[in-house]
C-alpha cells in the first residue's frame, strides 16, 4: 500500500503438495500498527506467520520488512532486524531457566549487551507478570505462563514487528483479559502486533483492523467489527458458530470447501 | 591395601574413560549426533599429534596446545557440512555417515601409517609415580589424566551453563525453531559445540596415546567404552559421564583384582545391571545439557 508500511507482502504464494497455504496473499502492516487474523483451522495463518518470520521459504512473492526485501534471509536475521514470532503451542526452551529464556532472545535477537541485556530481559518479564518465577524451570510452567513466556520472549528480541500466534487459547476469560492487557501495553510502547486468534473477544478489544483467511486467500480485509459483518466472513466463521448453536446444523461437520469461501463467489 | 589400590586404579581408569566420552555425550545431548565415528577421530587425534610433533622423542605434551585447535576447526567445519546435512535428512542417516567415516578414518590410516602401532611419548612421565601408602600406586600420568578429565568435564559444564554461547548452545539443543526466531544463529552454534566436542576428543585421544598403544583400528574398541560411560552416567549430563566413567573403571579394576582376566568382563556385567536398575543412567539430566 503506501511506502511507510513496516510489513509489506507482494503476491506471497505458499503450497505444501495440493494444499494451498498462502495464495497470492498481498497486504501490508504498518508500523506501530494492531492487526488481527481469524480463518478456520487450515486458512494458512500459522503458515503465513512462518514465511514471515523465516520459518518456511516462500513459492513466490515478496516480503519487505521496513522498505526491504528479507525473502532469502534467514530466520535469525529477521529476528535481528525486528521480526519475532510466538508460537502456537509454547516451545520455551525447557531446560533454562525463565530468566534465560528471555536473556538468550535479548542477547541475541536484540543485540543487546550485559547489563542492558539484563534490564531488558527483566522488563520483559516484569511486563509479562513473570519477574517472581525468573529463577524457575521453563519446563516447570503451567499453561498460561508458557505463554506468557512465549510473549516475554519475543518482547525480549526487542521487535518493531510481534506476530502472536493465539497466546489467549485455552486460557479462562480473566486470563484472557490479562493477556489483551499485555498486548495492549506492548502496542503501546509502538511495537506493530499481528495477532492470529480464536478467540474474537480478545481480538476485538486489542486490533484495530483484521484480516480474514481462507485457504491461503485474503477474504476480508478492515475495520474487525465491519469484517465480522460481512456474509462471506459470516459464512467462514461465525456461520460455523452459529451451527454449532443449532442454528444450521448442516454445517456442522461439513469441510470447508472451495467454493464456500471464494471470495469473488457465493454460496455453492 | 590391593583393594584400596584397585580402587585408586579404577578412579584413575574411569578418569580416562570420562574423558574419552565428554564429546560422545556433547555431541549427542547438543548437536543430536551419535557420533559412530568417535573413537577413530580420538585415535586420529593421536596420529595428527604422530604426524606433527618433530620426532617420536618429543614430548606429546606440547600436542595438547596444537591437536585440540585443530580439532575444534575441524569440528566445527564437519558440523557445518556434513553432519549438518545429514542431520537435515534424519537422525538415522547421521549413524550411516559416521560409521562411513570410521571405516575413511581408519582405512587412511593404515594408508598412511601401516598396521604397526604406535605411542606418543611423554619422558619421564610415563614411568614415574608415587606411593601415597604401602601398596599403593599412583602414577602421575594416570593422575594427571584423571585430573584433565574433571578438568575438561568441568569446565564445559562451566562453559555451558555460565557464558552466553553456553546459554545458546542450550537454547538450540531444546528447540532450534525457537531459538532462531529468538535471533540466535543455530547452524553457527550448534558447529562451535561440535567444535567444542571435537577439542574433547582430540585431548581424549593424546590422553589415551600418551597412557596405551593405538593402531588405526583401536578406536572401535574405545567406542563401546564411551557409549557405556555416557549410558552409566545418564545422557545429556556431563558430570555423570565422569560418575559413569569412574564406575566402569572401578568395575575394570576391580574385577582384575578377582581374578586377572575379568576386568573387561566386570565391566559389561556392571554395564548390563544398570540397564536393568537403572536404565536413565545415575544422573539421568533434569534438562537438555
Amino acid at each position: 500500500m503506501t511506502d511507510a508500511a513496516l510489513l509489506q507482502l507482494n503476491a506471497v504464494s505458499k503450497r505444501f503438495g495440493q494444499v494451498v497455504v498462502a495464495d497470492g496473499l498481498s497486504f501490508s502492516v504498518d508500523a506501530g500498527a494492531t492487526l488481527g487474523i481469524v480463518g478456520p483451522n487450515g486458512a494458512g495463518k500459522t503458515s503465513l506467520f512462518g514465511m514471515i518470520s523465516g520459518d518456511l521459504p516462500v513459492d513466490s512473492g515478496d516480503i519487505e520488512f521496513d522498505g526491504r526485501s528479507v525473502v532469502g534471509i534467514g530466520t535469525a536475521e529477521r529476528c535481528r532486524l525486528g521480526i519475532t514470532r510466538t508460537f502456537q503451542v509454547p516451545r520455551p526452551f525447557d531446560g533454562l531457566t525463565v530468566f534465560e529464556n528471555v536473556l538468550v532472545a535479548a542477547q541475541q535477537g536484540g543485540g543487546l549487551r550485559r547489563a542492558a541485556a539484563v534490564d531488558a530481559a527483566l522488563a520483559a518479564l516484569a511486563e509479562t507478570g513473570l519477574a517472581d518465577r525468573a529463577n524457575m524451570m521453563a519446563g516447570q510452567l503451567g499453561l498460561l505462563a508458557r505463554k506468557r513466556l512465549e510473549v516475554a520472549r519475543g518482547l525480549s528480541t526487542q521487535p518493531r514487528l510481534l506476530l502472536l500466534d493465539e497466546v489467549a487459547g485455552g486460557l479462562t476469560d480473566p486470563e484472557v483479559a490479562e493477556l489483551v492487557a499485555i498486548v495492549r501495553r506492548i502496542n503501546g510502547a509502538g511495537i506493530a502486533v499481528v495477532w492470529i486468534e480464536h478467540v474474537v473477544r480478545a481480538l476485538l478489544s486489542t486490533v484495530d483492523r483484521l484480516i480474514c483467511l481462507a485457504l491461503g486467500k485474503l477474504i476480508a480485509d478492515g475495520n474487525p467489527r465491519e469484517v465480522l459483518g460481512r456474509p462471506e466472513v459470516k459464512e467462514l466463521f461465525l456461520g460455523t458458530e452459529s451451527a454449532i448453536a443449532g442454528d444450521r446444523p448442516e454445517r456442522v461437520s461439513e469441510p470447508v470447501s472451495e467454493p464456500a469461501i471464494d471470495p469473488a463467489g457465493g454460496n455453492p | 591395601m590391593v583393594w584400596v589400590n584397585a580402587i585408586v586404579q579404577g578412579l584413575m581408569l574411569g578418569g580416562l574413560f570420562a574423558l574419552f566420552a565428554c564429546g560422545l555425550s556433547l555431541l549427542f545431548g547438543v548437536v543430536g549426533v551419535i557420533n559412530l565415528a568417535h573413537g577413530d577421530f580420538a585415535v586420529l587425534g593421536a596420529y595428527v599429534a604422530v604426524a606433527l610433533l618433530p620426532s617420536v622423542h618429543t614430548n606429546a605434551l606440547w600436542a595438547l596446545l596444537f591437536v585440540p585447535p585443530i580439532f575444534a576447526v575441524f569440528g566445527y567445519g564437519a558440523q557445518r557440512t556434513v553432519l549438518q546435512r545429514s542431520l537435515d535428512t534424519g537422525p538415522l542417516t547421521t549413524l550411516l555417515v559416521t560409521f562411513g567415516l570410521s571405516v575413511v578414518i581408519q582405512n587412511a590410516l593404515l594408508e598412511g601409517f601401516s598396521a604397526d602401532s604406535h605411542s606418543l611419548s611423554v619422558g619421564a612421565l610415563a614411568t614415574s609415580a608415587f606411593h601415597p601408602a604401602h601398596g599403593v600406586v599412583v602414577p602421575y600420568l594416570r593422575l594427571a589424566i584423571l585430573l584433565t578429565a574433571v578438568a575438561v568435564l568441568g569446565s564445559v559444564q562451566l562453559l555451558l551453563a555460565r557464558t552466553s554461547v553456553g546459554r545458546q548452545i542450550r537454547a538450540v539443543a531444546d528447540d532450534p525453531e525457537a531459538a532462531s526466531v529468538s535471533g540466535v544463529s543455530t547452524r553457527h552454534i550448534t558447529g562451535i559445540a561440535a567444535g567444542i566436542a571435537f577439542a574433547t576428543v582430540a585431548v581424549a585421544g593424546l590422553a589415551f596415546g600418551m597412557y596405551a598403544q593405538f593402531a588405526p583400528t583401536t578406536g572401535s574398541t574405545w567406542l563401546l567404552y564411551a557409549f557405556e560411560a555416557v549410558i552409566v552416567g545418564g545422557l545429556g549430563s556431563l558430570w555423570g559421564t565422569l560418575a559413569g566413567g569412574c564406575v566402569l573403571g572401578l568395575a575394570q579394576t576391580i574385577g582384575e583384582q578377582i581374578a586377572p582376566t575379568a576386568g573387561t568382563l566386570a565391566v559389561q556385567l556392571v554395564f548390563l545391571a544398570m540397564l536393568a536398575v537403572r536404565p536413565t543412567g545415575l544422573f539421568p539430566a533434569r534438562v537438555a545439557v
